[in-house]
C-alpha cells in the first residue's frame, strides 16, 4: 500500500527542480547557445577537427564518418522516442493490448547495430594500427612529463645535425614533413600528451616508455594540453609543438648546440648570472655556465624537486613560453606576430626568439617574484613532509626586486 | 566463597600483577607500562572486592533456577575474555602484535559472551534461545572463521614456498594442486562418502600444511631471499664481476625480457657491444637516457659463454670526501638469452659522467650513457 505522503515525497523535489529550471530557463538558453557557438570558433588552437599532419588526418578521416553515423543513429533514436512520447502519451485512453516479444524485429534491431559497429570497428582497428606504426620513424624525441611541465630531449641524431643531446621544455620543435617518434614517459604521476592538430592523445606513465608519432605538414605552432588529471596545476600543464622547415630546424639545432656565451663583465646581466648561480642553479641547468672558481655549475634538481628535474634554461629565450607553457614569454603583439605568420615567414620570425622589446616582463617578473602565487603548486615547506621536503613546482624564493631585475637581464641573454 | 564476577576480576588482576612483575624486573622498572599495570592491579582488585561484597548483585544466587530463568550454560567466553585481556596487557610491554591479537580476542569473546548471555534469557525455551543465538552470530562467525582458517592455510603455504628451493617449490605447487583436484573429484564422485571421513581428510591435510608452515617459518626463507630482503639497495649491490656470483646468479638460466618501456637494447656480438634505440635504425655506441627516471635496457648475449652487462653510474658520496662507485648489472646471461637492466641516474652526465655500459670480461668495449 502506498503511503499517503508518497506522492508528495517523490514529486515534491521534482516540482522544485522544475520550478528552478523554469526560473533559470533564459540563462540556460543563453549558456547553451554560447556553448554551441563556441564550437564554431575559427581560431580554436586545440580544435580536434582541424588536422595539420598525416597522423591527425588519419584520426580525422575516421572520426568524421563515425560522427556522421552516430549522428544519424542519434536522430533516428530521438525522433522515435519523441514520436512515441507524443503519440502514445496518456490521454485517459484504455491500456492497449500488451504484446511480449517480436523475434523478427528484435533480431533485425540487433543485427543492424552489430553491422554498423563491425564496420566502424574494422576502420578503427586499421587506424589504430596505422598510428602505432614506428618502423618508418625518421626522428626520435624523448618526452618526459612531470608536475606540471614537459621536458623534451633530443638524442644525438646525425641526420639532423644533432651531435650532442639537446634538452628543452615548453615548446617541442620539430622539422616539417618528418615522421617524429615521441618516446613518452613520466617522472611522477601519469600525464597525457595531446596536440590535437598532430595526433591523438597518449599517456605518459612512470616506468614505461610509450610511443606517439607526430608529423606536421606546414610550419607553425600547434597547441596542446595535458589530458590526464595530474594534480593541482593540471589545467596549466600545456605544450606547444613548433614545426619549422628543415632549413630552419637545422638553424634551431645549431643554435641549441652553440657554446655558452657569458654576459659581458660590468653589465647587469653579469650580476644576474651571479644571482642565477646563487639561487636558480640549485634546480635549473644552463649548459656551459661556470662558477667563479671555473668549475661547471651543475644543477641538482634531484635534491630539491620531487620529480628530480627542472626545466633546462640554456636557451630560454628561443622559446615563446615558460612555466610549463602556461605563460607567454613574448608580449601579446609579438606572440600574435609569430602565431599568425604565414608558413613562409614563420620560421624566420620564430628563430628570432624573444628579444628585449618583445619580452613579457610583467609575467616573467611575477613568476620570479612568487611563482606559487601565479601557478598553483605544492611548494609550502610546512606541507612537504610526504615528499621529504622536496617541492613540486617552483617555490617562493624571496628574491628582491633588484635580484629580479638582474635575473631578467641575465635570462634575456639565454638565446 | 568467590563469586563468578570476583573470580573474573581477580584473575585479570593477578595476570596484570604478573605482567607488572615481568615489566618491573625484565623490561624497565620506570616504564609507563609498569605504572599502567600496577594501576590495573589496583583497579581490578577493587572491582573484585566490590563484586565479592555485593555477591555479583545476584540476590537469588542460591535459589534454585525457576522455569522462567534457565540456568546459564557452561561457556568458554569468560576464559577467552580473560586470555584476551592478559594478551593485551602482555602486548603493552612486549610486542605490538600481541597487543593487537589480544584486542581481537577480547572483542570477539566479549561479543560472543554478550550475545550468549542475551540469548539465554531470551525465552524459557532453550531450543529457541540457541536458534536465536545462531541466527545472530552464525552469519558473522562462519565467514570470519572461514577467512581466518583460509588465511592461516595460505600463510602456511607461503612460508613453505618461501623456504624451499625454487625448483622444489614448483614441484610442490604442482603436487598440492594435483592433490586438491584429486580430492575434489573424489568428493564429487563419491557423494555418499561419510561426513566424518571428509572432515578427517580435510583436517589431516590442513594440519599437515599448518605443521609444514610452522616448520618452514622456523627454518626461515631461502638464502637469496634473505639477502634480497635485508640488503638495502640490493640491485646496485650485486656482485658485478666476470665470475658468476653464488648469490645473484642462482637460477641464471632464466631469461627476463620486456615487451615495452625499453630505452635501448644492447647486444654482445662477436666480442663487440652495440646498442639499438627504438626509432633509430643505426647501431649506436652512445645512447641517451632521461635524468631522474627509470630506464630499461635489455642485454642480449649472442656470444658463447655467460656474460653480464654492467652499468657504471658514477660515484656517490658515502661520507664527506669518501666516494663509492655506483654500479648496476644484469645476471649472467647465457648465449641466446637476454636480461633486463633497470637504471636510475639522478645527475646529468655533466655532473657525474661519463656513465658507461660494459660487459665484464670483454675489454675495450663500452657504450656511453648520456644523461642530458
Amino acid at each position: 500500500m502506498i503511503h499517503p505522503s508518497t506522492p508528495r515525497r517523490i514529486f515534491g523535489p521534482l516540482h522544485r527542480i522544475a520550478f528552478v529550471l523554469r526560473r533559470l530557463r533564459n540563462w540556460l538558453l543563453v549558456g547553451g547557445i554560447a556553448m554551441a557557438l563556441a564550437g564554431c570558433a575559427s581560431n580554436a588552437a586545440q580544435d580536434t577537427w582541424k588536422p595539420k599532419g598525416p597522423n591527425a588526418s588519419k584520426i580525422d578521416n575516421l572520426q568524421k564518418p563515425v560522427f556522421a553515423i552516430a549522428g544519424v543513429v542519434l536522430v533516428i533514436v530521438f525522433a522515435t522516442v519523441f514520436y512515441c512520447i507524443v503519440k502514445f502519451r496518456d490521454r485517459g485512453q484504455p491500456i492497449p493490448q500488451q504484446s511480449h516479444g517480436n523475434p523478427a524485429l528484435e533480431i533485425t534491431l540487433t543485427i543492424i547495430p552489430a553491422l554498423i559497429l563491425t564496420v566502424v570497428g574494422i576502420f578503427t582497428i586499421r587506424t589504430v594500427f596505422d598510428l602505432a606504426k614506428t618502423s618508418d620513424t625518421e626522428m626520435i624525441i624523448n618526452v618526459t612529463g612531470q608536475q606540471w611541465w614537459w621536458e623534451y630531449d633530443y638524442p644525438a641524431q646525425e641526420k639532423f645535425g644533432i651531435t650532442q643531446p639537446i634538452i628543452t621544455s615548453g615548446q617541442l620543435v620539430i622539422p616539417v614533413g618528418t615522421k617524429v617518434l615521441l618516446r613518452q614517459t613520466s617522472r611522477d604521476v601519469i600525464h597525457s600528451f595531446w596536440i590535437p592538430a598532430l595526433n591523438g592523445k597518449r599517456d605518459a606513465v612512470p616506468g614505461r616508455v610509450q610511443t606517439n608519432r607526430i608529423e606536421a605538414d606546414n610550419p607553425g605552432i600547434y597547441a596542446g594540453q595535458c589530458t590526464e588529471f595530474c594534480g593541482l596545476s593540471h589545467a596549466n600543464m600545456r605544450m606547444e609543438a613548433v614545426a619549422l622547415s628543415k632549413e630552419d630546424f637545422a638553424k634551431w639545432v645549431a643554435n641549441q648546440q652553440s657554446d655558452y656565451v657569458a654576459p659581458a663583465d660590468g653589465t647587469i646581466a653579469k650580476e644576474g648570472e651571479a644571482v642565477f648561480l646563487n639561487q636558480c642553479v640549485r634546480c635549473h641547468q644552463v649548459n656551459g655556465l661556470k662558477r667563479a672558481d671555473g668549475t661547471p655549475a651543475i644543477a641538482a634538481p634531484d635534491e630539491n624537486v620531487w620529480s628530480g628535474a627542472a626545466p633546462n634554461l640554456t636557451h630560454l629565450m628561443t622559446r615563446n613560453t615558460f612555466a610549463g607553457a602556461m605563460f607567454d614569454l613574448a608580449k601579446p603583439e609579438c606572440r600574435k606576430d609569430v602565431w599568425e605568420a604565414d608558413s613562409t615567414t614563420f620560421g624566420a620570425k620564430y628563430l628570432v626568439g624573444v628579444t628585449e622589446d618583445c619580452l613579457n616582463q610583467s609575467a616573467l617578473r611575477a613568476w620570479l617574484r612568487n611563482a606559487p602565487a601565479v601557478k598553483p603548486m605544492y611548494t609550502n615547506p610546512a606541507q612537504l613532509t610526504a615528499t621529504g621536503g622536496k617541492s613540486r613546482g617552483m617555490p617562493y624564493l624571496g628574491l628582491s626586486e633588484s635580484d629580479i631585475e638582474k635575473l631578467v637581464a641575465y635570462l634575456l641573454t639565454r638565446n | 566463597m568467590f563469586t563468578t564476577g570476583s573470580k573474573y576480576f581477580l584473575g585479570i588482576g593477578v595476570l596484570a600483577g604478573v605482567a607488572f612483575a615481568v615489566s618491573l624486573f625484565f623490561v624497565h622498572p620506570a616504564a609507563l607500562a609498569a605504572t599502567i599495570l600496577i594501576g590495573l592491579v589496583c583497579a581490578f582488585g577493587l572491582f573484585a572486592g566490590v563484586v565479592l561484597y555485593l555477591r555479583d548483585g545476584d540476590v537469588a544466587e542460591n535459589e534454585p533456577t525457576t522455569a522462567g530463568q534457565p540456568a546459564p550454560s557452561t561457556s568458554m567466553w569468560p576464559l577467552l575474555t580473560a586470555v584476551g585481556t592478559a594478551l593485551v596487557l602482555l602486548g603493552t610491554i612486549t610486542q605490538s602484535g600481541i597487543f593487537v591479537f589480544g584486542i581481537v580476542v577480547l572483542v570477539a569473546a566479549l561479543v560472543e559472551w554478550t550475545v550468549l548471555s542475551w540469548s539465554e534469557r531470551a525465552s524459557s525455551d532453550d531450543a529457541f534461545n540457541a536458534a536465536a543465538r545462531k541466527r545472530l552470530l552464525n552469519p558473522i562467525e562462519f565467514p570470519v572463521l572461514g577467512a581466518v582458517g583460509l588465511g592461516v592455510l595460505i600463510f602456511s603455504f607461503s612460508r613453505v614456498m618461501l623456504a624451499v628451493d625454487k625448483q622444489l617449490g614448483a614441484v610442490l605447487f604442482i603436487m598440492i594442486g594435483a592433490l586438491l583436484v584429486i580430492g575434489g573429484v573424489l568428493f564429487a564422485v563419491r557423494a555418499t562418502l561419510r561426513k566424518s571421513i571428509v572432515i578427517a581428510i580435510c583436517g589431516i591435510a590442513a594440519s599437515g600444511l599448518l605443521a609444514a608452515g610452522i616448520a618452514s617459518a622456523r627454518n626461515g626463507m631461502r638464502s637469496e631471499l634473505v639477502a634480497a630482503a635485508y640488503e638495502s639497495d640490493h640491485e646496485v649491490q650485486r656482485e658485478c664481476g666476470a665470475e658468476p656470483s653464488a648469490q645473484d646468479d642462482k637460477g641464471v638460466s632464466r631469461t627476463i625480457s620486456a615487451k615495452s618501456g625499453v630505452d635501448a637494447t644492447v647486444e654482445l656480438i662477436g666480442g663487440k657491444l652495440i646498442a639499438h634505440v627504438q626509432g633509430i635504425e643505426d647501431q649506436k655506441l652512445v645512447i641517451t637516457v632521461p635524468r631522474s627516471n627509470y630506464s630499461n635496457i635489455i642485454f642480449r648475449n649472442h656470444d658463447v659463454g655467460n656474460f653480464r652487462l654492467i652499468a657504471s653510474l658514477g660515484k656517490k658520496t658515502v661520507t664527506d670526501g669518501v666516494f663509492e662507485d655506483v654500479v648496476a648489472c644484469t645476471q649472467m646471461t647465457r648465449q641466446g638469452a637476454e636480461q633486463l637492466l633497470t637504471i636510475f641516474i639522478p645527475k646529468s652526465s655533466l655532473a657525474n659522467g661519463p656513465y658507461m655500459l660494459s660487459v665484464a670480461g670483454i675489454e675495450g668495449q663500452s657504450i656511453e650513457l648520456v644523461v642530458p
